[in-house]
């Protein structure tokens, strides 16, 4: 693994100012997307954590179970198929070691975070970061909330929690599990105590309905039933278990229904298929595991003399009325029965706002100022679901950032954090005809998963996770919007090869002659930067000196024979030879090695010169290959001319046994 | 634009072999968007230069440096050389000439000055003005006998020409281009008009200054 160069200090702060890349403008936190699928194509998994880290603390879960409303914005999405964002941060997070917590110098001031999942646990980063003292207050044996009590193992594993928990804690956060509030310690003690206090204490209570037989006890709810198999406990839930409900926790008890040796699994739900709130991917897969999904049911009552043997159904011929709000209409006439051992509600969550001791609002959450998140008792502050209801743990993590930054500035007075809340940066539009003309096109890479009938066997995680070979060629798809070419006027010679150079005519000259570049046509394969005489032209984030200092980092320590090789694309094996210790260092096209990086690289000790060209019939930059051609020959000429020809090879990728497997998944 | 191109490696080397450090001037007007002036070119010459240095086991010293224009002596003014023993010019020969008069250490070219050009596409230019001083383009409808053709003649084609190439072989007739031009133009009948013989005394015009007219010498 390559940990190359950084964006620090070259320009990531001025940056902010600029355009967002849809998927990152639609990313609650704003985490820099392209900016870390561009270090992933090239293998820098250290640096993409560290861009994911800087807005989200949490990358190893969401990279699992985010719902990536960044994928929904990619501008690959009219193209072919989006890049597979989340499963690259999960990249990251398992390939890369987490980078050393840094800490701001100690403050005096005391925080206590009443929660520890998703908002409270990115609270305690942020603030732990500052320098604050942070202590977290949880009620269960263990921290992550939802995330380890509510999500099953299946799709996220206690392992892969861990590491973004332990990541946090290494901040010098303060932690007391097994702490609930208003039996062990009051909200009140703890504002004493602290300089803030941040509800973060989620939606714990699963609803019910009122229907008859639903007191019985093989009648459960879902975070119950969930909380239980976290455990490990397995239970006796008979032979057909029916799960009441048409969202994502439904799908999620089903599946671990289906884990617990049930043969018959039946979801009834409200909604009619398309109306259904889990995601699509969600009931595909819990159908494929052969779980039966019954739309468009209103349960009445649930049938038995002692025990559950059935819940009796009614058709839901409408759930929202014209202004689309819930008002099920149903048809009395239609009835269904759904033969039952056990029934689990999983019809949505709430919370017990009362035991809190906190002025709450009509709607049964805490009542709070949106905007800097304070409730009406001075120095307590509420975040994430127990005040905005359900919502994605990317949400809760943006409210846990929220509450942080309010809390900072209510007790320092420096208000530069919460200030920057809600960029307003512009977002990129769409890709130009011309330009979706011109671009390679092809599905994202499949992870290696479980198969059905394997899965349902046992809580192993379902999808393996990408090789470090499958992420880097994943994020290569990337189109890396608005990470392109830079322009820097005053250097401009007005030489127009970039315009020339350029495919998708992203280099334009206006009325007054002078250069500027259109972000939408741009992808940032660095022709134009390449070619440019005056240097006036560099790569977001790969300018000619990060590059030295990238091939600098790769020759620490060369010995007698180390050979740089420099790769366009991910080169799976280094083509061993015995002696030789070869280096890579990987880029997204030769034509970002200049004829300068060459020499410089001898000049830091490489004894030999590799260009390992991508894939035959696999570069993304076609229109680059000739000017590949035409630096190669003139390194070559320039080598011959003191008595090097030998030291630079020219090589294509083999296509290796990965490879092959990658293309037939 | 005036159209430059490097000179051969070897050559350079030859020329400031003996000097201990060499600064290296770029010049970011006509050198560079012939893409053989700009500051890419001095640094990849540079770092070129130093590791022939270390394969040659000798001991130069190489700075970089790039100036607006090299020919335009504020532009020079500000150019700091203090330290180094001679100049290595990438800009054109105006250039060279100019650095030389105004800094007082030699001052060697590692381009060569090719003719005034028009660009033709990506690092591909064509000559197509020699600077002589008597204009005729009106006449030959745009194409410069001067200079596209091999013999300079006013009066064209000589009886080199065959199948509309010169007897050089490597280039069109420019008269044959210039009868076609004219003949899509409708203008043909320029072509029958004998040209005086050429005006060689605007060719050695070594000086113009604007504020003296008629002192041109």
């Amino acid at each position: 693994m390559d940990s190359g160069s950084s964006n620090k200090g070259t320009g990531a702060e001025s940056r902010d100012d600029r355009l967002f890349a849809p998927c990152r403008a639609r990313c609650p936190v704003h985490v820099d997307v392209p900016g870390y699928l561009t270090a992933i194509a090239e293998s820098r998994f250290m640096d993409a954590l560290e861009i994911v880290l800087e807005r989200n603390p949490l990358p190893s879960v969401c990279g699992r179970v985010c719902l990536r409303p960044c994928e929904d914005g990619c501008r690959r999405c009219l193209l072919d198929e989006p890049v597979a964002i989340a499963a690259l941060k999960r990249a990251a997070a398992d390939i890369a070691l987490y980078p050393p917590a840094l800490r701001a110098r100690q403050r005096p001031e005391r925080v206590a975070i009443v929660g520890g999942g998703p908002t409270g646990l990115t609270a305690a980063y942020d603030l732990a970061k500052l320098g604050l003292s942070v202590s977290i207050y949880e009620s269960k044996p263990r921290l992550g909330g939802m995330l380890r009590y509510g999500i099953p193992n299946y799709r996220l594993p206690d392992y892969a929690l861990d590491r973004d928990i332990d990541h946090v804690l290494a901040h010098g956060v303060e932690v007391h599990t097994g702490v609930r509030i208003g039996h062990d310690v009051t909200i009140d003690e703890l504002a004493a105590d602290h300089d803030a206090v941040l509800v973060a204490v989620g939606l714990q209570d699963s609803r019910a309905l009122p229907i008859p037989g639903a007191n019985k006890p093989r009648v459960l709810k879902a975070l119950s039933f969930l909380e239980s198999c976290a455990n490990g406990e397995r239970m006796d839930l008979g032979e057909r278990v029916v799960v009441i409900g048409g969202g994502n926790v439904a799908m999620d008890v089903a599946r671990t229904a289906r884990r617990q040796d049930v043969d018959l699994v039946q979801v009834v739900c409200l909604e009619s298929r398309d109306e259904m709130p889990a995601a699509g991917h969600e009931v595909h897969e819990a159908e494929m595991e052969g779980v039966t999904i019954n739309c468009s049911w209103g349960p009445r009552e649930i049938l038995g003399d002692d025990g559950v043997e059935a819940l009796r159904a009614v058709r839901c011929s409408a759930v929202f009325d014209e202004q689309r709000r819930f008002n099920p209409v149903f048809d009395e006439g239609v009835v269904q029965e759904f033969s039952a051992d056990t029934v689990i509600f999983a019809i949505g969550q709430g919370a017990d706002v009362e035991g809190m001791g906190l002025p709450t609002t009509p709607r049964r959450s805490i009542q709070v100022d949106p905007v800097d998140l304070r409730t009406t008792v001075e120095g307590v502050y509420a975040a994430g679901d127990i005040i905005n209801g359900p919502t994605k743990i990317i949400d809760a993590i943006a409210s846990g950032h929220r509450a942080a930054a309010a809390i900072f500035r209510d007790i320092t007075g420096d208000s530069e954090i919460f200030d920057l809340l809600d960029p307003e940066n512009a977002v990129l539009g769409k890709v130009p005809d011309t330009m979706a003309a011109e671009l390679e096109t092809g599905r994202r890479i499949q992870m290696e998963r479980l198969e059905p009938w394997e899965a349902i066997r046992t809580f192993d995680e379902l999808e393996r996770g990408y090789t470090e070979f499958e992420a880097a060629r994943e994020a290569q798809r990337c189109l890396s919007c608005t990470t392109g070419a830079r322009l820097a006027r005053e250097k401009c010679a007005s030489c127009l090869t970039c315009t020339r150079v350029c495919p998708h005519g992203a280099a334009c000259v206006n009325m007054g002659g002078y250069l500027y570049f259109e972000m939408e046509a741009c992808h940032a394969c660095g022709a134009c930067a390449s070619q440019c005489p005056a240097q006036a032209i560099s790569i977001e984030g790969a300018s000619e000196e990060d590059f030295s200092r990238r091939v600098q980092r790769r020759l620490v320590d060369a010995g007698l024979d180390t050979a740089l090789v420099f790769s366009c694309g991910p080169v799976p094996d280094v083509i061993p030879e015995a002696g030789v210790d070869f280096r890579t260092v990987q880029v997204p096209c030769l034509l970002r090695v200049s004829e300068r990086s060459v020499l410089e690289a001898f000049d830091e000790g490489a004894s030999r010169i590799v260009f390992t060209k991508c894939i035959d019939g696999d570069c993304r930059f076609t229109h680059a290959q000739e000017l590949v051609r035409n630096r190669i020959e003139h390194i070559r000429a320039m080598l011959s001319e003191i008595g090097m020809s030998d030291s630079f090879k020219v090589t294509a990728s083999p296509q290796t046994r990965d490879e092959k497997e990658v293309d037939s998944r | 634009m005036i159209v430059v191109r490097q000179k051969p490696i070897a050559e350079i080397c030859d020329m400031i072999g003996r000097h201990s450090r060499v600064l290296l001037v770029g010049c970011n007007t006509c050198a560079a968007v012939s893409l053989a002036g700009g500051e890419t070119e001095v640094d990849t010459l540079l770092q070129f230069l130093k590791l022939a240095n270390k394969r040659r086991a000798t001991y130069t010293e190489f700075g970089p440096a790039v100036l607006q224009r090299q020919c335009e002596p504020e532009y020079i003014e500000g150019l700091e050389h203090e330290g180094y023993d001679a100049i290595l010019s990438l800009g054109c020969g105006a250039g060279v000439a100019l650095l030389s008069e105004m800094i007082g250490k030699p001052v060697y070219p590692a381009l060569d000055t090719l003719f005034i050009g028009a660009a033709k596409g990506l690092a591909h230019w064509s000559a197509e003005c020699s600077a002589c001083g008597k204009c005729v383009l009106g006449e030959t409808a745009g194409i410069c006998p001067v200079t596209r053709c091999a013999k300079g003649i006013l009066n064209g084609p000589c009886g080199g020409v065959s199948d509309g190439t010169c007897e050089l072989g490597d280039r069109p007739c420019a008269w044959v281009e210039i009868y076609e031009r004219l003949e899509a133009l409708g203008r043909v009948e320029q072509f029958k008009q004998i040209s005086s013989p050429p005006d060689n005394s605007t060719r050695i015009i070594c000086e113009w200054d604007m504020t003296k007219p008629g002192d041109e010498s």
